[in-house]
């Protein structure tokens, strides 16, 4: 089924990146059903109960939005606006539906417009609530429970704990291959480049998790005996903070510059594979505690600490343990423009590494390449500055 | 024997060389323009013939600037917030704060002892940058250079509410119509562009002494709208626009020196001075 237990597992991740949602198209071509879906608060597990392919969606920073600012606003944030761009175009045609999950107003409130133009068979709106306190927690499991009712409408079959249950516990340990991933970027230098994992990630989430996971074993085996030389000139060690980064461009500049991503907090990266679901009798209670707490992400949270320093410490303190793990020298926070929910936190972030003595290096740009020249100055600089 | 340090410093509109040997030997500012995009290798050959030595004399040189990856002679690229830090820290060591107005970007820079400790840069857009003041400098029929002299007679500055240069441009242009004074109107403008600014560089925890250098430091004009924003006296370096080469070259005499101190001995890349490979 798959060709990466034979050692070419950052080849086949290269073939997924650069040709991405391939494989999707080859299992709807072999008669599956292929769900696409956007952000992390996708919630997997269901998808994969209800037997049908689940494939995050991307967009492409190389590409030029032509066709979908007809139909969608130009304050719509950059990545939305990409990713339906090449949805007009028809870069994902052979999707059966998509779900699209409340994160941010650039998502909830193009909803209709992204179902209008498409027109798939299946269409999803799951009203992802913003705060986590237990009636919270409750209206999650109800809309759940409603996603996974229409899902069952639309394959026609039914979706059982039991299939729920080996769905989670199939995810968990896709999460656990990646975090054991993630530690062979602790040694200096990594046994794995930044661009190449990034490549790993993206490919990861286009893949049914059997598959995503034996793609993650077989990079690892592969890696974890590099022979690494030793480097001569000491490239400082970045970890990058972010929504959907999901492109090569950003870490290649910073990599080309000397720099080495070694940790991220992006929603394609560890904010996706840090938190598991907790295996509950009923296992919708703990796909929604997983989702709604325990994901970091800016729009479902809501302080929990008694002071503000302790809310702190509770919405980032992850990321100062990423620091300390991983030895990062300087973090790179880089928000899209118009991005209201990661735009709100940068001072908070900011100001709560800087005080634990990492430089920060703020970045705010469009979801394209063509704005990277200006980005590159800034990245080294900064490298610059933190030598 | 004396060892030279060349800097080249590629702007978006200008090129400065900078030579130092124990002091500066030579500095020569020359256009980047359009037409002048391949002179690099001119306005080297410039500074080299100031300072009466050879390309060969020259033991390291250093490029920044957001042209300096184009420049085949220089041994290694610095970016120009390094550059700008290093440089000035050498010609005025109490100030802690840079504010540098160039054509295409401003930046705002804080410095410890001639080391980057943060910065901030707008290059998203015009406003706030030279770039503004050429646009609305034509709109206004005077010339680039007098406008900081212009504004200083205005009686009560015009308030131009938009930031952007385009929207500025149109009001600007309204504004004349109705007969407003073109002194008010350019001094209404510095004071646009220095609200621009002060935002920009308030990011950062300005502490003085607070210098300004680049383009705009030479407008007398914009230097007193920030002073009034800053509310405190810049400090302008003797010639504004070469503290990035300047710093450039220091930066090459640093790495140069600290080898040497390691036992080692940088080479020169090999290169002959060339036309520079600017945007092909």
């Amino acid at each position: 089924m798959t060709q990466s237990e034979n050692g070419n597992g950052l080849v086949l991740a290269e073939k997924y990146y650069s040709q991405y949602g391939s494989r999707a198209r080859e299992l709807k071509a072999a008669g599956r059903k292929v769900i696409g879906y956007l952000t992390a608060l996708g919630p997997v597990e269901i998808m994969t109960a209800a037997g049908v392919v689940s494939l995050r969606l991307k967009g492409n920073v190389s590409e030029a939005i032509t066709k979908g600012d007809a139909y969608m606003e130009t304050i719509v944030c950059p990545f939305v606006r990409n990713v339906f761009d090449a949805a007009v175009k028809g870069r994902y045609d052979f999707l059966d539906g998509m779900v699209l999950p409340h994160q941010c107003d650039s998502i909830d409130r193009t909803d209709d417009v992204w179902s209008d133009t498409l027109k798939l068979p299946y269409w999803h709106f799951l009203n992802v609530p913003h705060v986590t306190d237990e009636p919270s927690v409750e209206f999650m499991k109800d809309i759940l429970r409603i996603f996974i009712q229409t899902l069952e409408e639309f394959t026609g079959e039914k979706i059982t704990d039991e299939a729920i249950a080996r769905a989670v516990t199939a995810h968990n340990e896709n999460r656990r291959f990646m975090r054991e991933l993630y530690a062979l970027r602790i040694t200096d230098p990594p046994l794995i480049s930044g661009a190449e994992m990034m490549k790993v990630l993206v490919a990861a989430m286009s893949l049914p998790v059997d598959e995503s996971s034996a793609l993650i074993k077989g990079v690892t085996d592969e890696i974890k005996h590099r022979e690494m030389p030793p480097s001569t000139e000491q490239g400082r060690r970045i970890m990058l903070v972010g929504d959907q980064v999901d492109d090569v461009a950003i870490i290649e500049a910073i990599e080309g510059a000397g720099g080495r991503l070694v940790m991220d907090d992006l929603s394609i990266g560890s904010k996706m594979y840090w938190n598991d679901v907790d295996a509950t009798p009923d296992p919708i209670q703990g796909i929604a505690e997983r989702y709604l707490r325990k994901l970091k992400l800016p729009t479902t949270f809501v302080g929990t600490g008694n002071n503000y320093q302790e809310t702190l410490e509770a919405r980032f303190g992850h990321m100062k343990q990423y620091i300390e793990e991983f030895k990062v020298d300087g973090v790179i926070l880089f928000v899209y423009k118009f991005c209201d929910p990661y735009g709100f936190e940068v001072p908070a972030i900011r100001n709560f590494i800087e005080s634990a003595g990492t430089p920060v290096l703020y970045l705010e740009d469009e979801y394209s390449i063509s704005t990277l020249a200006r980005l590159k100055t800034r990245i080294e600089a900064f490298l610059e500055m933190i030598a | 024997m004396e060892r030279y340090y060349a800097g080249i410093d590629i702007g978006s509109t200008m090129t400065k060389a900078v030579i130092v040997g124990e002091t500066i030997v030579a500095s020569v500012i020359g256009p980047t323009g359009p037409e002048h995009r391949k002179l690099a290798d001119k306005v080297m050959e410039k500074a080299l013939n100031q300072a009466g030595l050879r390309f060969e004399d020259v033991t390291y040189i250093v490029s920044t600037g957001y042209g300096r990856v184009n420049v085949p002679f220089a041994d290694r690229q610095v970016t120009e917030i390094t550059c700008h830090a290093k440089g000035l820290h050498s010609l005025l060591p109490t100030v802690k704060t840079i504010i540098d107005i160039g054509g295409q970007d401003s930046k705002g820079i804080k410095i410890d002892g001639g080391k980057v400790t943060s910065f901030v840069m707008n290059d998203k857009c015009a406003a706030g940058t030279g770039r503004f003041l050429e646009v609305i400098a034509e709109t206004l029929g005077v010339p680039l250079e007098k406008l900081g002299e212009v504004s200083l007679s205005a009686e009560s500055p015009a308030a131009i509410s938009n930031t952007c240069t385009v929207f500025a441009e149109h009001e600007v242009i309204n504004k004349l119509s109705t007969g407003e004074k073109i002194t008010n109107l350019v001094a209404g403008v510095h004071d646009a562009v220095a609200t621009r600014v002060y935002a920009l560089v308030k990011k950062l925890n300005v502490e003085p002494d607070i210098a300004i250098t680049g383009g705009g430091a030479k407008n007398v004009g914009l230097v007193k709208a920030l002073e009034g924003k800053f509310g405190c006296a810049l400090l302008v370096p003797p010639e504004p626009l070469i503290t990035g080469a300047l710093g450039a070259a220091l930066v090459g005499k640093e790495r140069y020196e600290h080898a040497l101190g390691s036992g080692q001995t940088l080479t020169r890349s090999g290169q002959g001075l060339q036309e520079a490979r600017l945007f092909s």
